[in-house]
C-alpha cells in the first residue's frame, strides 16, 4: 500500500472532532426548522420537529462524549429527551385525529378559524 | 442519596401524583362515581396547599438529588400559587366536565400540569427544568384540545402543539448548548462560565433559551398561538394555563438568571427589557381590537407577561431584591384577578355584548367583574396595583437605561390599556341588556370561586407586606 494511502486511511480511522458532530447536529436542525417552517401538512411538521429534537440530541450526546468534566451524564440526559419526545409525539398525532374529525384535513393553512 | 428528608421535601408533588392516578383510576373503575372524581380532584390542590403551608411555616429548607431540586421559600410560594390556582381550576371545571363525562382524564391533565409547574419551580438542573416544563406543558396541549363540542378546541389545541413543540426544541437547543460551554447541567456550575465575555456557543445557548421562555411565557414576537390556545380551550383550562405554569416558568427563569448566570446580567437584562417592551405594545394594541371577550383577555396576559418581564429588565444593582418581590407580588396578584376575570366567562359568556347592562341583571357578577378589569388596569388598593408598583419601584432603583426605558413603557401601557378593560365596565353599567341573552349560566361552584377572587383581588393590600418580607429572605439573592 502506497503510503499516501495508508496516509488517508489513518486520518478516516482517527477520532472526528467535537465540531464535525456539532455541524452535522446544526445542519439537521437547520433542515428540521425549515421543513417545520414551509410545510403544510401536520403531520410532516411532525416528522420535522422530531428531526429537530434529534438534531438536539445528536449535540447533546457529542457534547456528553467529548467534554472532560461532564461525566458522561449526557448519555442519561439524551434518554430522557428521547421519552419526553415521544410523549409528546403521541398527544400530537391523537390532536392530529381530534382536527381531521371535525374537518376532514390536517392541512395547516385550512385550520383557520380563528383569526386576528 | 435519598434520605426521608427527600421524601418530606417532596411530599406537595408526591401527594398530587399519587392522588392525580387515584382520580383516573376511579374513573376507569368506577365511571359513574362523578361526585366523587370531582371531590377528589378538588381535594388534591388542598392537600397539596396545606403540605406546601407547612413546609413554608416550619421554614423546610433542603437541596436533594445532588444538587438538582432545591426546596426553598421561593419555591414553596410558587407551589403555594400554583396549588391555589390548581384548585380553583377544578372548582369551575366539575359541572362541565361532568356533562360531557370525562371528568376523570380533564382533573388528571390539570393536576398533572400543577404538578409538572410545582417541580418546575425546584429545579436547579437544566435537564431538570426542561423535563418539568415538558410535564407542565403537554398535557396543557391535551387540555386546549379538550373540548370535543366546539370547533374551535383542536384547532387551537393544534395551533399550540406545533409552536410549543418548535418552542421545547429551540429552548432545549438552547440548554443543550449551554450545557456543552459549562460543562455541566448545574445552575452553580454553569454560572461560573457565565461571566464577563460569553464564548459564541454560551452566547447562542442562551440566545435560544430565552426564546424558548418567550413562547412558553407568550412574550412578542413568540405570542401568536396565545389567543387561538386560549380562545379554543375550556374556559378552566384557559384560566389555569394563563396563570400556573406561566407563573410557575417566570420563577425559573428569575432562578436560571439569578443562579446561573449573575455574571451576564448586562447581558440578559437588556434582552428582557427588549422583549418587555415590545411585549407589551404588542399584547395592548391587539387587546383593543378584539370583540371577543375570551380572545381579549388573551392578549392581556400577553401585555401582563410584558410587565412582568421589565422587572426582570430591573434585576440590577440595587434594584435586584426589590425586582424579586416584584415578581413574587405580581405572580400573586394576577393569578387572583385573571382567574377570576376567565371564571366571569363562565357566568356571563365570551361575546362582548353578553355583558350589557350586568349590573342590573346580576349585580354581583358584574361589580365583581368590574374589580378584576380594574385591577387588571392597576387602579388602587387592588391587587394588580402593587404588582405595577413593585415594578416600578425595582426599575427605579436599578439605574440601567434598559430598565428605565422599560418602566416609561409600562406607564405607557397602562395608560393604553385602559379603553378595553373599562369598555366592559361601561358595557355592563351604561347599555341596555340584550334580549334573550339566555339563562344565567354557571354553577354555585364558579359562582363562588369568581366571588372568592374578587373579595381576594380587592383585599390584597393586607398580604403584601408579608409577601415583600417572604421575598426578602426567598434566599435567591
Amino acid at each position: 500500500m502506497p503510503p499516501q494511502a495508508q496516509q488517508f486511511l489513518d486520518q478516516l480511522n482517527a477520532t472526528l472532532p467535537l465540531e464535525a458532530y456539532l455541524i452535522v447536529g446544526a445542519l439537521m436542525f437547520g433542515i428540521g426548522v425549515w421543513g417545520a417552517l414551509v410545510r403544510r401538512n401536520a403531520v410532516v411538521v411532525f416528522m420535522c420537529i422530531e428531526l429537530m429534537i434529534n438534531a438536539v440530541n445528536l449535540t447533546l450526546v457529542a457534547f456528553a462524549d467529548y467534554l472532560p468534566n461532564a461525566g458522561g451524564a449526557g448519555v442519561g440526559y439524551a434518554v430522557l429527551v428521547i421519552a419526553v419526545a415521544a410523549a409528546e409525539v403521541a398527544v400530537g398525532l391523537a390532536i392530529a385525529l381530534a382536527v381531521y374529525r371535525s374537518r376532514k384535513t390536517v392541512n395547516v393553512d385550512e385550520i383557520n378559524l380563528m383569526k386576528g | 442519596m435519598i434520605t426521608a428528608q427527600t421524601f418530606v421535601g417532596l411530599i406537595p408533588e408526591l401527594l398530587v401524583f399519587v392522588l392525580s392516578i387515584l382520580v383516573l383510576m376511579v374513573g376507569v373503575f368506577a365511571p359513574r362515581a362523578t361526585g366523587l372524581v370531582a371531590g377528589l380532584a378538588a381535594t388534591t390542590p388542598l392537600v397539596a396547599l396545606v403540605g406546601t403551608a407547612v413546609l413554608l411555616f416550619t421554614r423546610f429548607e433542603g437541596s436533594f438529588f445532588g444538587g438538582g431540586y432545591v426546596v426553598d421559600d421561593f419555591a414553596l410560594y410558587f407551589k403555594l400559587l400554583v396549588a391555589l390556582s390548581a384548585f380553583f381550576a377544578v372548582l369551575a371545571a366539575a359541572r362541565w366536565s361532568g356533562e360531557t363525562g370525562d371528568a376523570p382524564e380533564y382533573f388528571t391533565l390539570i393536576l398533572s400540569v400543577a404538578l409538572g409547574s410545582m417541580l418546575l419551580v425546584s429545579m436547579r438542573d437544566l435537564f431538570g427544568i426542561f423535563v418539568a416544563i415538558e410535564l407542565a406543558t403537554i398535557p396543557s396541549y391535551a387540555l386546549v384540545a379538550f373540548d370535543r363540542s366546539r370547533r374551535e378546541s383542536p384547532e387551537g389545541g393544534m395551533k399550540y402543539l406545533l409552536t410549543g413543540m418548535v418552542a421545547a426544541s429551540i429552548l432545549l437547543y438552547g440548554i443543550v448548548l449551554i450545557y456543552g460551554a459549562a460543562g455541566s447541567a448545574q445552575l452553580a456550575d454553569i454560572a461560573n462560565t457565565f461571566i464577563g465575555r460569553l464564548s459564541p456557543v454560551a452566547l447562542l445557548g442562551l440566545v435560544l433559551l430565552v426564546s424558548g421562555f418567550a413562547f412558553k411565557i407568550s412574550a412578542a414576537p413568540f405570542h401568536f398561538w396565545t389567543p387561538d390556545a386560549y380562545q379554543g380551550a375550556p374556559t378552566s383550562a384557559a384560566a389555569f394555563l394563563s396563570v400556573a405554569p406561566k407563573a410557575a416558568i417566570f420563577a425559573v427563569l428569575l432562578r436560571i438568571f439569578l443562579e446561573g448566570m449573575p455574571g451576564a446580567a448586562s447581558t440578559w437584562a437588556v434582552v428582557a427589557a427588549v422583549l418587555a417592551i415590545v411585549t407589551m405594545f404588542v399584547g395592548n394594541l391587539f387587546a383593543l381590537r378584539q370583540r371577543n371577550v375570551r380572545r381579549m383577555l388573551a392578549y392581556s396576559s400577553v401585555a401582563h407577561s410584558g410587565y412582568i418581564l421589565v422587572a426582570f429588565a430591573a434585576l440590577r444593582g440595587a434594584g435586584a431584591e426589590t425586582a424579586v418581590q416584584a415578581v413574587l407580588i405580581y405572580s400573586a396578584a394576577y393569578l387572583l384577578m385573571n382567574l377570576g376575570a376567565f371564571l366571569v366567562i363562565d357566568l356571563v359568556g365570551e361575546e362582548a355584548k353578553s355583558y350589557n347592562g350586568l349590573f342590573r341583571t346580576r349585580p354581583g357578577v358584574a361589580l365583581s367583574m368590574a374589580v378584576f378589569m380594574a385591577a387588571l388596569v392597576g387602579i388602587p388598593p387592588l391587587s394588580g396595583f402593587w404588582g405595577k408598583a413593585w415594578i416600578i419601584l425595582a426599575g427605579a432603583q436599578s439605574g440601567s437605561t434598559a430598565a428605565y426605558l422599560a418602566v416609561g413603557a409600562l406607564v405607557i401601557n397602562s395608560v393604553l390599556s385602559v379603553p378595553y378593560y373599562f369598555g366592559i365596565i361601561r358595557n355592563m353599567a351604561f347599555e341596555e341588556p340584550v334580549t334573550g341573552a339566555g339563562e344565567p349560566k354557571g354553577t354555585g361552584a364558579v359562582k363562588f370561586s369568581v366571588y372568592a377572587l374578587a373579595i381576594a383581588t380587592a383585599l390584597f393590600f393586607i398580604v403584601v407586606g408579608p409577601l415583600a418580607t417572604l421575598a426578602g429572605n426567598s434566599g435567591l439573592l
